[in-house]
């Protein structure tokens, strides 16, 4: 492995995927249950070589599905064991209704989703929809923007989820993220061990007093569970903001569930989730060389949705362009829906504008995201339809 | 039952420490599975109609007198049809199609054997009568009939001309295929029942044939004993053995000097017996036979091992010419013969070859080329072409060889055991011989002594069984495997005398070549609808013999019906 000396600390120059998998083996996941796809494949490959090599201590269930692997992982967890399992696109939707089991049963497996575009027609490109349509499973759901972050969500997912019973997902949008090689900092063994606590769930199976989960229950029961899942479901914005401070002291690094960047005085806001706030950074620092007073608005935590942090963040700002890589047809960008839903009740709220770039993989340039910009400057009337960007041929 | 979820439980999900089965899903079912036992094509082949799968499942589980008592419903002489019967079972064995079949007739022996060191009580059905019925001959269709008759309550009492019962069993087949002591053990088990045996009785000499006229109900069954003679020139030599008389006095341990060279004449059984018989009294011993090995109808196992032993065999030959003067070594004059198409048996026709001849010299010469029963002490109304044909006689019956039917050991069983079906009809009023039907085990004319022991009182009889063929068999199930061979006495020591030639199976033999079977039609709680039900509502207690699917939850997804290898769960539906 190439390693890059940037200061003191020695890094690794590897992938998304790799950075991922590094993530799980730190974590001393025992079981992992999984099904290779395209992007995601190296991140089961790399478990698999590990496992073989005897470098991770743990199980890798080689399952024949990602229904099985999610239903795998969901029965491991419920026995009291740390559970990982890694897909992307026709994986994660075949996975579905396993993933409104796990929620259920609240069980806190970890699952890495390479964003890769739906079928049809087929493809292998970046693009959100695939987890962002899992939305109302019941997951948390984190958007990372590079290999480090993709390892270090791994590792506050896992102590997130712990806490509140309740999986979680960690998003990497195919190749930009999963197939990049970067410089990743692999914390320590010793560090991780330190910030993670062993698992302790309080419904796990007791062989001294066997139960029956899943039973059938009356509407007033269901109701009362589903009540208290969206109780700590809630918690867990303020959980992982703990858990992020945490980490920062540990290691050095943190990330917050929203990041605001040279927000203080812009009057347009550019949001992101993901890849493309990378880009985004680069292009507003030009913007900002041309006078124009623009900010970032990076979303990590989708869920839960971080509204109140967002409301604070954006408040007293003109105008916002939410630039979404997915399209929810018949609506428009999905973090953009989310966005306006959350700001609905702040005063003096901003218009809202929501861009379709990078859909499919598209390459979103700095330059897309200055035109971007600088239309939204341009623009006083609120709209409500998607804006389209495409290269001009 | 109810379903107890804590709704205060400071856990986050239910957990139920109760039971699903409070949810009654066996109603969600239009279908549900049934234990339908249907016949297997060894036990309709095998004319006594013996439960072939469950003796062997009972061997196998080395339940030893367990499979003897099932053998002994439908049979009453395994020792003896173990080692002697053409085991027809065999050939419609379904394995056969597979791989090879299974040892049925081998492990009738065994069972007999490994349980033959004490006698067996036998059952008795409870109802005893006073109604009294005589059987005259006490061969296997005697025997039987009195056995059966015995079963179903009747006192019997058997005439038996010989000085001891069992007929050819006793007179014609040779030791080494049949041990005396098998015989006097299984006829001993049968005289333990209400039976009066009384040997040295001839009837039509020691007693008059009117003087059964006191019974309620007579069974004949005399057997081919009588010489049949060859119409040739020299046929009626003295020195011109008869093939039974030879045997016969084989089996009376008479001492006979057949010199250095034997002819034998005939393609049966008792050719064989004859011959093999003659090879160790130390001659040299040839069968003649008038068509080819393929249409000897000798069982095929007696051709080979007489072949073995050093018989050799002149095929396609007719005696035309006997020369046995009494000093002189003698010879025999043979045509030669050809095959031409099918006679009515189906069997090719010989016909001579004109012009060609065969002599050989011999020092003996036994003739084995069919037996005739001995009718002239029945009324001649009761005879019809050369067999009993009782016909408007309702109180006399008849079987073995004196009735139309291959003359076997074993059909000679069954005729004694339709015998005492019929007398019970008979003595009982009942005159419905469609009952018959509802007691066939299968369609080929065996009875089941069982079904008709259980319909016969209570009215209900059992559901006619289909018999299962081979497609109905899920062989994914069985791993191929060979017949186990049944081990020989020493080649060397064979000929120096009668020692029983074939040694059985020791138990570990045994119990492989049971477990060989495919079971077909009958559970053998191999346990697989069990593992595969995806409800777990199939409960199986060997021990009890008991099955039980608690429909309350069984759904009716057929998964057992298709996972039964053997064909025994079906699916019905509900209502």
């Amino acid at each position: 492995m190439l390693c890059i000396n940037e200061g003191i600390s020695m890094k690794d120059f590897i992938t998304g995927n790799h950075a991922v998998a590094h993530a799980v083996k730190l974590c001393r996941t025992p079981l992992i249950a999984a099904y290779p796809i395209t992007p995601q494949t190296a991140i089961y490959e790399k478990l698999s070589e590990w496992e073989a090599s005897g470098v991770l201590k743990g199980i890798m269930m080689r399952t024949e599905s990602e229904h099985s692997a999610m239903a795998s992982c969901i029965a491991a967890s419920l026995t009291g064991v740390r559970t990982f399992t890694a897909t992307s696109s026709q994986g994660i939707a075949l996975m579905h209704e396993m993933l409104h089991f796990a929620a259920g049963c609240r069980a806190p497996v970890v699952m890495a989703n390479v964003n890769r575009l739906l079928a049809a027609p087929w493809g292998f490109w970046a693009d959100q929809l695939d987890s962002l349509s899992q939305r109302d499973t019941g997951w948390i759901q984190f958007y990372c923007e590079n290999g480090q972050e993709a390892l270090d969500t791994v590792i506050q997912a896992y102590k997130i989820a712990e806490q509140v019973y309740l999986p979680a997902l960690i998003a990497l949008e195919a190749f930009f993220v999963s197939h990049f090689m970067e410089p990743v900092d692999i914390p320590e063994q010793e560090q991780v061990d330190r910030f993670l606590p062993p698992i302790d769930l309080p419904h796990k199976f007791d062989i001294d007093k066997p139960g029956f989960l899943v039973p059938v229950v009356s509407s007033e029961l269901y109701r009362k569970y589903k009540y208290m899942a969206q109780a700590s479901m809630d918690s867990v914005k303020e959980i992982a903001v703990q858990v992020d401070q945490e980490f920062k002291k540990d290691f050095g690094r943190g990330y917050g569930i929203i990041e605001p960047v040279m927000l203080e005085d812009a009057e347009v806001v550019i949001v992101t989730a993901g890849s493309i706030t990378s880009t985004a950074r680069l292009a507003i620092k030009d913007l900002r060389k041309q006078g124009n007073k623009i900010g970032l608005l990076k979303l990590r935590l989708f869920r839960p949705f971080p509204a109140e942090a967002a409301q604070i963040a954006l408040k007293g700002k003109k105008k916002i362009a939410v630039i979404d890589r997915n399209i929810s047809l018949g609506s428009g960008g999905i973090f953009c829906q989310e966005l306006r839903a959350a700001l609905i009740h702040s005063s003096d709220r901003p218009l809202t504008y929501s861009y379709i770039a990078g859909v499919g993989g598209t390459d979103v340039t700095p330059e897309v995201i200055q035109k971007i910009a600088l239309e939204v400057m341009n623009r006083v009337d609120p709209f409500d339809q998607p804006i389209w960007v495409m290269e001009e041929h | 039952m109810k379903i107890t979820v804590d709704p205060s439980s400071e856990l986050v999900i239910p957990i139920s420490y109760g039971s699903t089965e409070v949810i009654e899903t066996g109603k969600w079912g239009f279908q549900k599975p049934h234990t339908a036992f249907m016949t297997a094509p060894c036990q309709e082949a095998c004319p006594a109609g013996i439960h072939i799968p469950q003796f062997l499942y009972l061997t196998q589980e080395k339940m030893y007198d367990e499979a003897l008592f099932t053998i002994l419903r439908e049979n009453p002489l395994p020792g003896v049809c173990g080692r002697v019967c053409f085991h027809p079972c065999e050939a419609s064995c379904n394995r056969a199609q597979y791989d090879e079949s299974v040892s049925i007739h081998a492990m009738e022996r065994f069972v007999s054997d490994v349980t033959s060191n004490q006698i067996q009580n036998i059952q008795l059905h409870s109802s005893r009568n006073s109604k009294k019925v005589a059987v005259v001959g006490a061969g296997p269709a005697g025997l039987s009939c009195a056995y059966f008759l015995s079963l179903l309550g009747y006192h019997t009492t058997i005439f038996e001309a010989q000085k001891e019962p069992g007929g050819v069993m006793r007179w014609g087949i040779p030791e080494y295929r049949l041990p005396k002591s098998i015989l006097r053990k299984e006829i001993q088990r049968i005289l333990s029942l209400p039976i009066e045996m009384r040997t040295g009785v001839r009837v039509g000499k020691d007693i008059l044939f009117d003087e059964l006229d006191p019974f309620d109900a007579i069974f004949l069954s005399p057997g081919a004993g009588m010489k049949a003679p060859l119409f040739m020139k020299g046929g009626d030599s003295e020195r011109v053995w008869k093939g039974g008389e030879f045997l016969e006095r084989i089996n009376s341990k008479e001492k006979i000097n057949l010199g250095k060279e034997t002819i034998v004449i005939g393609g049966g059984n008792t050719a064989m017996d004859v011959a093999r018989s003659a090879l160790r009294l130390g001659s040299k011993v040839t069968i003649a036979y008038r068509r080819t090995r393929n249409e000897m109808p000798a069982i095929p196992d007696e051709i080979v091992e007489a072949e073995g032993e050093g018989v050799r065999f002149e095929f396609l030959v007719q005696p035309v010419k006997i020369n046995m003067t009494k000093k002189k070594r003698g010879a025999v004059t043979f045509q030669r013969m050809k095959l031409t198409s099918p006679d009515q048996g189906n069997r090719p026709k010989p016909i001579p070859v004109k012009g060609d001849f065969l002599t050989l010299e011999t020092d003996s010469l036994i003739t084995a080329v069919g037996e005739l029963v001995n009718l002239s002490w029945i009324p001649k109304k009761l005879i019809k072409d050369d067999l009993i044909e009782p016909g408007s006689t309702p109180k006399i019956f008849a079987g073995g060889d004196a009735v139309a039917q291959p003359r076997t050991i074993v059909t000679a069983i069954a005729s004694g055991k339709r015998a005492a079906i019929s007398i019970d009809f008979f003595l009982r009023g009942d005159d419905d011989e469609e009952d018959l039907s509802k007691i066939s085990v299968g369609g080929k004319g065996s009875l089941s002594m069982e079904a008709y022991l259980q319909g016969r009182d209570s009215g209900e009889w059992p559901e006619k069984k289909e018999v299962v063929s081979y497609p109905q068999i899920n062989t994914l199930y069985f791993e191929p495997s060979r017949r186990v061979r049944m081990r020989k006495r020493q080649r060397n020591k064979i000929l120096k005398g009668f020692s029983e030639v074939n040694l059985g199976y020791n138990t570990k033999e045994a119990n492989f070549s049971a477990s060989r079977c495919f079971s077909c039609g009958t559970c053998n709680y191999c346990y697989n609808c069990y593992f595969f039900c995806p409800e777990g509502v199939i409960s199986l207690n060997p021990l009890d013999r008991t099955r039980v699917v608690d429909y309350l939850h069984c759904k009716g997804c057929g998964t057992c019906a298709k996972a039964c290898p053997r064909s025994v769960v079906v699916m019905k539906e509900v209502g």
